[in-house]
């Protein structure tokens, strides 16, 4: 009983404090988008985006679902409305957070959707742009697996356009895989974790 | 202790029933539900978003007076402050933002090449590779409709209009030897790499009160802001060889590129053999660099460009037995120095400087004639965005001009000409968007001109209305008005401005991946220079009393996704024009103005091959010419004109393209006009002699490699 107690008044002392409301809708957001509930999810961390200005985080999550959401969208006027929204909350997040390489990728995935919608229109024009994106994250943050592991697989794709050995790449994507499961989770909270399952994969992939 | 449970847990009930709830409904101005859009109240996490019926209802703790924001993409934010308690059963209207995703444009007589433009007809990447243009911009927006085919020139000619009635501006600021130096019936290219520039705007009438001393139309180019990467691109050709460089030092940028042009090599291979013959083929060496410096609310940009060029060629003439020597030698150095800032609320203020100095020294059998020009243009303009409904742009300009010229004749006699003048220029125009289907921009520009002791108004109008989700309708006027060419203004300095006043209807259909576009439009040209000698000289009366008019229909189709790989456009311009200026006789069509004008251009990517092949094809019908041995004026046309042109690029590999191109496949004999005798021979005729182009078909090789760190760039939006 008197650990129950216990336990209900530091969950209800947290309550009371901002940080678990942070967590909370953090969480929820999170749910949300895993359950496929894009505008909901993306609503809801815009919301916590605004209420937590110095944060970059909601401002990351916003901009990533609304990116991921993008890649396979064939309407040209929700593709760009999705994908302008989601750069200007990395542009946000950019100026929270300066030299942040989990940013530099985001950003780079957001060109990677608009390339992905229309190769020949974004290809020549962003292609370049991304290449020396992925390579300031590798400068800034050269055991990020992440890093490593978009890098990796966006050299592949032109590698393999272009008939050459993607081998290199795949031994990239390898340390990607070892560097995802030896990291260690970061101090704050809800910092980007993923891409792990993919990098297997892709990893899978390069041994077949 | 049971007592404290309870304490607690009567706590948290209390809390969760002190909740209000917050409900309401979101529509659009015209009642349809908008789904999804993100309800909350400002500064806290409690909100939800709109059902597929509009409506919200969400909970919250707050108390006291608070702001409920209702945001959605395209939509106007809209805030409702008040007590939570009665922010219930809202109904809330969204007004559309105007933005230009999905709104209006104010596009009449404009073509664009950006990346994210919604009026961009073409992308840069298109204009570098259209074949038969062998890399030269100019020679792409040729296939654009207003364009003539006017294939021995090189230069842009505008629904009626001479090369000269059309002005480029980089950055804008004025370019005032856009082509490089050439003789009749050498075609010229454009002096600039095209990868220098993000955005590229042709207008073909009816443009903005910004830009003036234009009669028929403009291109502005935009320099790049930012490169995307550090890189050597090196470039070996059938015809020279280029070096670039680009540098990045965070927000600092340097590219720098210099090549060498040289005809030689292909002339002893191939020679030109049709009515001329080389004695120095052409050749050039040019520079270009841009230094940029990006701050966080500002931008500085300064390109230098140099180009030294010279050739030497005898050509056919029906007066003279031998050929004619024209030697030329040009050098070019042009500098364009720009600084805009951001400031607050919306306010930025712009100021450029450009500047050019361009010596010729040109020598005509035993004639020689040198000449130096210098301008400047410096410019200081202000924009002001009230909202995104209005926007006011103004300024003032001064353009200035200082022409010499000597000429010598074979006996020593001598004639200096040149002029000196300042023309000082203002503008005013708002850009208002009425709603997301009503734009007006309106404008007013006024110039004063020293040598000429002249001051002018022109008003400019322009209106969209966008008649459907996909289509537009735009209407434009202006008065426009441009000091006379140096050529007569170097000897008569009592000209008036020559004037042209524009009338547009525009059509402009848009639906992911295809443009349709139809315009048509009417101009009428007034106080054109007259003089009354075959060519101006100093002796020669000078009036303004020509005058003409240009009326037809452009219209232009592209597509690039109905067929899988397959990019092409079609232009077709009609054109009805009639001038009586410089030495002609009476109202007429100018040579260089051809009734019909037909464009297609192909581009198949072949992914198997990675090799793009580009096919071109381009028709003009007879262009008019006089036959003095007939009492009509320019009354016989020329047969009609015909090119079929080839480009294969081949991707070696990311950083290595392999490019060939030929013009004119199927070699067809153009003829764009005829030269008579100026005197009858025995029997009272006086003999011609066709002007054809030095060769029928060009052939081009190259070889483009692009060094990079990250291996991922190449040169294929440099071909």
């Amino acid at each position: 009983m008197k650990k129950l107690i216990v336990t209900l008044f530091i969950a209800v002392s947290i309550t009371a404090s901002a940080q678990d409301r942070y967590t909370e809708g953090m969480s929820k957001a999170m749910q949300l988008w895993g359950e496929q509930k894009i505008t909901e999810a993306s609503n809801l961390f815009e919301r916590i985006a605004m209420a937590e200005p110095d944060n970059w985080l909601p401002y990351y999550y916003a901009a990533l679902v609304n990116t991921t959401a993008s890649f396979g969208e064939k309407d040209v006027t929700k593709l760009t409305q999705q994908l302008e929204k989601a750069k200007e909350f990395s542009d946000v997040a950019k100026n929270i957070s300066p030299e942040n390489p989990e940013l530099l990728v985001l950003e780079a995935l957001i060109n990677t959707a608009w390339i992905a919608y229309d190769g020949e229109t974004y290809g020549m024009t962003l292609s370049g742009k991304n290449a020396q994106l992925y390579n300031e994250a590798l400068q800034l943050a050269p055991n990020n697996p992440r890093v490593i592991f978009s890098k990796a697989e966006w050299d592949m794709g032109s590698a393999r356009f272009f008939g050459k050995d993607i081998t290199p790449y795949c031994q990239d994507v390898e340390r990607a895989v070892e560097l995802f499961a030896t990291a260690e989770s970061k101090e704050e909270p809800f910092y980007p974790d993923w891409g792990a399952d993919r990098a297997k994969q892709v990893l899978a992939q390069c041994k077949s | 202790m049971k007592f404290f449970v309870l304490v607690l847990f009567s706590a948290i009930i209390w809390t969760s029933s002190a909740q209000e709830t917050i409900s309401g409904k979101v529509v659009d101005t015209s009642g349809n539900p908008i789904v999804g859009a993100n309800v909350y109240l400002e500064g806290t996490y409690d909100g939800s978003s709109t059902d597929e019926t509009g409506n919200f209802s969400f909970q919250t703790s707050e108390t006291g007076t608070q702001t409920l924001v209702i945001s959605m993409m395209a939509y106007e934010p809209h805030y409702e402050i008040g007590e939570v308690s009665y922010l219930k059963n809202l109904d809330i209207k969204l007004i559309e933002a105007v933005n230009q995703l999905s709104g209006v444009t104010l596009s009449a007589g404009t073509f664009e090449a950006g990346d994210n433009s919604k009026v961009s007809v073409l992308k840069p990447l298109d204009i570098v590779t259209t074949a038969g243009a062998a890399g030269d911009f100019v020679a792409a927006l040729q296939t654009l409709p207003g364009t003539t085919t006017v294939n021995e020139d090189g230069r842009l000619f505008v629904r009626g209009g001479s090369a000269e009635e059309t002005q480029v501006f980089i950055d804008g600021l004025r370019v005032f030897q856009p082509f490089n130096a050439t003789t009749n019936n050498v075609p010229t290219r454009g002096r600039f790499s095209p990868f220098l520039f993000k955005g590229i705007t042709f207008s073909t009438g009816g443009y903005s009160a910004e830009y003036g001393q234009a009669l028929s139309s403009v291109l502005l180019l935009n320099t790049t802001d930012v490169p995307d990467e550090e890189k050597t691109d090196i470039s070996v050709m059938s015809v020279g060889g280029g070096v670039g460089h680009t540098e990045i030092w965070d927000n600092t940028s340097l590219s720098v590129n210099a090549s060498y042009i040289n005809l030689s090599p292909y002339e002893a291979l191939i020679p030109s053999t049709q009515g001329m013959e080389w004695n120095d083929p052409y050749e050039s060496i040019s520079g270009e660099s841009v230094f940029r410096v990006k701050g966080d609310r500002s931008m500085f940009k300064f390109y230098t460009g140099f180009n030294h060029a010279a050739l030497d060629i005898a050509q056919e003439d029906i007066n003279f037995e031998d050929l004619i020597r024209f030697q030329l030698k040009n050098r070019n150095l042009y500098f364009n120095t720009s600084y805009k800032h951001f400031f607050e609320n919306n306010w930025s203020i712009f100021s450029g400087v450009s500047m050019a100095n361009d010596v010729n020294e040109i020598a005509i059998m035993e004639d020689a004639v040198d000449s130096e020009e210098i301008n400047s243009h410096i410019k200081i303009a202000a924009k002001k965005g009230f909202s995104n409904r209005f926007e006011l742009n103004t300024g003032v300009e001064l353009f200035s001009t200082k022409y010499d010229e000597t000429y010598q004749d074979v006996d020593g006699f001598t004639f200096d000409g040149g002029y000196d003048d300042v023309l000082v220029a203002g503008f005013l125009e708002g850009d208002i968007f009425f709603n997301q289907k009503f734009a007006v921009k309106l404008g007013v520009r006024a110039e004063d001109s020293n040598v000429l002791d002249q001051f002018s108004i022109s008003p400019r109008l322009s209106l969209a209305y966008k008649s459907s989700e996909k289509g537009q309708f735009s209407l434009a006027y202006g008065d426009f008005y441009q000091k006379p060419l140096a050529e007569s203004i170097k000897f008569d300095q009592s000209l008036d401005l020559e004037k042209t006043s524009h009338y547009i209807l525009n059509y402009q259909y848009l639906d992911n991946g295809k443009t349709f576009r139809a315009e048509a439009y009417y101009k009428d040209y007034d106080d054109l220079v007259k003089f009354d000698t075959q060519f101006p000289e100093f002796n020669s009366n000078y009036s303004n009393l020509g005058k003409g008019y240009a009326a037809g229909i452009d219209v232009f189709w592209r597509d690039n996704k109905s067929i899988d790989n397959l990019d092409y456009w079609a232009s077709y311009s009609y054109l009805n024009t009639e001038r009586d200026y410089r030495d002609f006789a009476e109202a007429a069509t100018p040579n260089f103005a051809p009734e019909h004008n037909f464009s297609l251009v192909t581009k198949y990517w072949v992914n198997e091959l990675r090799s793009q092949v580009g096919l071109s094809y381009s028709f003009g019908s007879g262009r008019p010419y006089d036959n003095p041995n007939t009492q009509e004026f320019m009354a016989e046309k020329t047969k009609t004109y015909n090119n079929l042109s080839l480009n294969w690029a081949y991707l070696i590999d990311q950083q290595k393209i392999l490019y060939f191109s030929v013009s004119n496949v199927l070699s067809f004999n153009n003829v764009s006009n005829y030269q008579y005798a100026n005197v009858p021979d025995s029997t009272g005729f006086y003999n011609r002699r066709a002007i054809t182009p030095p060769a029928d078909s060009f052939f081009f090789v190259g070889f483009f490699w692009t060094i990079s760190t990250n291996k991922k760039s190449n040169q294929l939006d440099n071909l």
